[in-house]
């Protein structure tokens, strides 16, 4: 029917719709994800006349979202790196807090310790310089234990988080998966897309890739499959799969992740994962662990070498020195799947050769394998084992104990778990050993010019290192050690005997007698003092090439560096992102001012149309008046 | 290019949120006065900020080991010089009493007087830190070191000497242990002794000892006796007689590289030993002053004797006297390193908190006009966003 009524009508309706559209862009102007649609007007087919075709008004084909599909995947793997990154700089910022802020800080604590050591090696006989020695250990061990516990309570903290994406991972496949149906049916039964549907589905799988990173595929009857980077499938069709976050094999507070399909349970290695799971497992392997093992590492490195170094003295009353602070023993966890009963019994051999990253040792039928947690990478090993010769690998020493199956693991946490261990093993000021354990002098008698140089600790463990020496000299360049022997002699010598050594210089004379013996009680020496406060300039790490303090300001720029370059990659990611919603907005999103020109152009368009009817009615008018004559 | 109006607004508000966090984190740095809060902002610099600070708090602790041991030091300067008179002194009473005018009453009062001083030596060598530790006690301070005995002094202390370190690589020697101060002096002229026989029977007295220069001391132990006749002989430590010769009164006598002279009638049999010196303490230096003068002195024979006894007394005080002065100088030095040692503490101090202060502190005249031009930005942003967020078609349909 091709006359004015039909068209006005059907321009009336038409317009009416766009109006209502428009109406609806503005409305949703602020909705997430809402993409601005757009009604699409065709020309009704005109009737044929034998004059011609005769147009018979506007239809309208379809209401249809207005966006650019190929910005879909690239918004999804960008939200899914924003996430990733978004979650790694916040934590790693708060580790960067834990290590470099000053009131948490070890490097303070540490060099006040350094500070009180010398104190005691200045004034070794002040019971207060002691006292202050003791509390600074104590506080330099607490700050380990704070730093570590800090550390600690952010991994449970991500453990939690972990658990919590899992569940929101799974509610959104859900989701998905039900808009999934809905989707198919509405568009069964109007063969039209259901906008509004397909943005839902469009922001949950935005959503769904912000926390575990998600590539999709669409079907043809419109369902979207979405699985993860690593092609682990989340949703097919109508069906979700299930995420489930099981206990690491070694240890109750760290997680795995697995999924359940129709096949089963299979695990899901969170290597390739992304998204907000992504950054929290990064942040365990690249933040806390590395942390962990920095700050036990040098929790080792204080312990061992200064309990060495305390040993090498002898305290206040005359006893050789012991342990000041309590040793460090690195923990083993075997894994819950073992058959066997092994385990290892662990001690410290090597600071030098530490790294205190965790390992594992597999037992693989005839020998025992060690690599790296983290990346898998085998360690070198040496020794059998046994308690005479202990497996060394990392610097731990490692002796075997029952009886391992093919396949057991043993997880050995070499430093990760050493910090929160650090303690004071003395709680007596006169413990600390200040003094040297040998004591030398001249015969008051002597008539010759010998001097004794300082006497030095060489070999602090040699079983006669106290026993009475007297250097006699017997004839001119000649000494005899204990009355025995007949020794040559040049003025600057270095006389080494049982452990210690030192310099004579000058000419003795013939008869002259240098003695050697147990420091004794209550001695005022510092010759000990003086090298337990030079612990911290000593090379302890790799290999002996770095101190204390030099490992302390690593570990402070290595976080800080980490937390710095997570914090710049966002920015950059974040930047990136930006420019990719507005390239979508520059198609996708709602101008308020083109939907007031459109809503006009469409209210202008409805008043033509209503013109038309009303034109029509009035030529109807004037035909009925021409009857009616 | 189309603009959505959500867009529009969040990267607006986004952009107008990044000024606001800016202008925060300048004014943060200005009232902190620190630009590196956490490691984060400088990796690099926070890592150099942990060597620093620790290199300065060394250097800080340093300068007070520095006090405590100048502390020490000073004191022990004090004795010593005390140390010092109170020998001189004596020396002076050894010489009034020694004089031939004096009577042996008067003798004996000096003697007494000379007691008096050879406590307040014990006194002296018995000086504390202060804070009740011997200065001269080695490493047992806490011990009284010198107390007289039956046998001449007991010393208590040890050769321990401690060395305190005042920068990263020097450390100064503590106050030398008593035994090297007050004990071990070598007696005679210091290289050698020639001491009288106490059985000596005649008036031989010793005129003057010392090196003959033209001969090395040869080290061993001589004995030189007089036959009564005229004639001596040298034998040396094996009892080999070495030389003979014929003593005239005033006339030198060398062997072995020492020359001597003698005055006065050897009885038969007297001889002299004379042997690489002896150490001897100060406190038996000073009893031995003491012991001289209350020798008898009524026949030729014992005031020969005497004159032997004060000959010795003399040289050993001498020793003795030099040897403390040898203490007070190596004291010296150790105060002259301190005083070295704090100039160029202070200097590596401030050239540490200066690179410190580089990297850690802000630059107020650099962040408060950084801060004023964020704080304009700012303005800038929020006067438009207002404006164009106001600005829209919908305005104008009415």
């Amino acid at each position: 029917m091709s006359d004015p009524f039909s068209i006005g009508t059907s321009a009336l309706l038409a317009f009416q719709r766009a109006m209502a559209t428009a109406s609806n862009n503005v409305a949703n102007a602020s909705t997430p994800g809402y993409t601005r649609q757009r009604v699409e007007f065709s020309a009704r087919i005109g009737q044929g006349q034998g004059f011609g075709f005769l147009g018979a008004g506007v239809q309208i084909s379809g209401v249809n979202r207005l966006l650019n599909t190929f910005l879909i995947s690239r918004l999804d793997s960008s939200a899914s790196e924003l996430g990733r990154l978004q979650v790694l700089s916040g934590l790693a910022n708060r580790v960067d807090r834990v290590v470099s802020e000053s009131g948490t800080s070890l490097s303070r604590p540490i060099s006040d310790f350094f500070d009180s050591a010398q104190g005691v090696a200045t004034e070794p006989t002040s019971a207060a310089a002691r006292q202050a020695m003791l509390d600074g250990g104590e506080n330099a061990a607490a700050r380990f234990r704070t730093q570590a516990n800090q550390l600690n309570q952010l991994d449970l903290e991500t453990g939690q988080r972990i658990g919590n994406t899992v569940d929101e991972v799974n509610s959104l496949s859900a989701q998905i998966a039900r808009l999934n149906r809905d989707i198919v049916r509405a568009r069964g039964e109007f063969n039209q897309p259901p906008n509004d549907l397909l943005d839902a589905r469009d922001q949950a799988v935005r959503q769904l890739s912000a926390k575990i990173g998600v590539i999709t595929f669409e079907q043809d009857d419109g369902a979207l499959n979405v699985q993860t980077a690593s092609g682990a499938s989340l949703v097919l069709g109508n069906n979700s799969q299930t995420i489930s976050v099981t206990r690491d094999p070694f240890r109750l507070d760290r997680q795995q992740l697995s999924i359940t399909s129709p096949l089963g349970v299979t695990s899901l290695p969170t290597a390739g994962l992304g998204g907000e799971l992504a950054g929290l497992f990064n942040f365990r392997n690249q933040v806390i662990d590395p942390a962990l093992a920095q700050l036990g590492r040098m929790a080792i490195g204080l312990t061992e070498s200064f309990n060495a170094q305390q040993r090498a003295g002898v305290d206040f009353n005359g006893n050789a020195g012991t342990d000041f602070f309590r040793p460090i023993v690195p923990s083993t966890l075997p894994s819950i799947n073992n058959g066997g009963t092994a385990n290892f019994t662990t001690g410290i051999s090597d600071v030098g050769a530490m790294s205190g990253r965790d390992i594992v040792l597999r037992w693989d039928g005839t020998n025992w394998q060690a690599r790296l947690a983290s990346t898998g990478a085998s360690l070198p090993m040496t020794g059998t084992g046994t308690a005479g010769d202990p497996f060394i690998v990392e610097g731990v020493s490692l002796e075997v104990n029952g009886v391992p199956a093919v396949g057991d693991d043993i997880l050995v946490r070499t430093g990760s778990d050493a910090a929160r261990q650090m303690a004071m093993a003395m709680t007596d000021p006169n413990r600390i050993a200040a003094a040297l354990p040998v004591r030398s002098s001249a015969a008051l008698g002597n008539t010759g010019n010998g001097i004794l140089g300082p006497l030095s600790i060489v070999d602090p463990s040699d079983p006669n290192l106290q026993a009475p020496v007297t250097i006699e000299f017997t004839a001119p360049g000649i000494y005899s050690v204990n009355g025995a022997g007949a020794f040559p002699y040049t003025p600057g010598d270095t006389i080494a005997i049982n452990g210690w050594q030192v310099t004579l210089d000058g000419t003795p004379a013939v008869g002259d007698q240098f003695n050697f013996g147990p420091m004794g009680a209550r001695s005022g020496d510092n010759g000990n003092a003086r090298l337990l406060a030079n612990v911290g300039n000593v090379g302890l790490f790799n290999g002996g090439n770095q101190n204390l303090t030099a490992a302390l300001s690593e570990m402070t720029s290595q976080f800080g560096g980490i937390a710095r370059q997570a914090e710049y990659t966002l920015g950059a990611q974040q930047a990136i992102d930006n420019q990719l919603q507005t390239e979508r907005d520059a198609v996708s999103g709602v101008n308020l001012d083109e939907e007031a020109a459109n809503l006009l152009k469409f209210q202008q368009s409805y008043q033509a149309a209503a013109q038309i009817i009303s034109i029509a009615n009035a030529a109807f008018d004037s035909l009925l008046a021409a009857v009616r004559r | 290019m189309r603009i959505s109006t959500n867009l529009q607004f969040t990267q607006s508000l986004n952009a107008l949120l990044a000024r606001q966090a800016e202008s925060f984190k300048t004014q943060l740095q200005l009232s902190t006065g620190q630009k590196i809060n956490t490691a984060a902002q400088d990796p690099v610099g926070a890592g150099s900020i942990v060597q620093l600070d620790r290199a300065r708090a060394e250097l800080e602790r340093f300068g007070a080991n520095s006090n405590v041991l100048a502390n020490r030091l000073n004191l022990a300067e004090v004795a010593l010089t005390s140390t010092g008179d109170r020998l001189l002194r004596v020396r002076e009473l050894a010489v009034q009493g020694f004089n031939g005018s004096q009577s042996p009453e008067s003798r004996s009062a000096i003697a007494d007087e000379l007691e008096q001083q050879l406590e307040a030596l014990f006194a002296l060598a018995n000086s504390d830190d202060g804070s009740g530790r011997y200065l001269f006690a080695g490493s047992q301070g806490s011990a009284v070191p010198f107390t007289p005995g039956p046998g001449g002094v007991v010393y208590a202390g040890d050769q321990v000497q401690r060395r305190v370190d005042v920068s990263p690589s020097l450390s100064v020697a503590d106050v030398a242990p008593g035994s090297e101060i007050f004990l071990r002096v070598p007696t005679g002229n210091g290289t050698f002794a020639a001491r009288p026989d106490p059985a000596n029977a005649g008036t031989l007295v010793l005129g003057s000892a010392g090196l003959s220069g033209s001969t090395p001391w040869a080290p061993d132990s001589y004995r030189i006796v007089f036959d009564g006749a005229g004639g001596y002989s040298v034998e040396d430590g094996s009892a080999t007689v070495i030389a003979t010769g014929t003593y005239t009164p005033g006339e030198a006598i060398e062997f072995g590289g020492v020359q001597l002279r003698f005055n006065g009638a050897p009885a038969a049999g007297d001889s002299f030993s004379v042997q690489p010196s002896p150490r001897q303490d100060v406190f038996a230096t000073v009893q031995g002053v003491i012991d001289a003068l209350r020798l008898p002195s009524a026949t030729p024979e014992q005031r020969a004797a005497q004159q032997n006894a004060f000959f010795a007394s003399l040289e050993d005080l001498g020793a003795a006297q030099e040897q403390i002065i040898d203490a007070r100088s190596k004291i010296g030095a150790g105060l002259n390193t301190l005083d070295r040692t704090t100039e160029e503490r202070a200097s590596q101090v401030l050239s540490l908190s200066t690179t410190l202060s580089g990297i850690r502190d802000v630059n107020y005249a650099e962040a408060a006009s950084r801060l004023s031009q964020q704080l304009l930005m700012l303005e800038a942003a929020q006067a438009t966003f207002a404006k164009v967020q106001g600005n829209s078609l919908f305005n104008y349909i009415r």
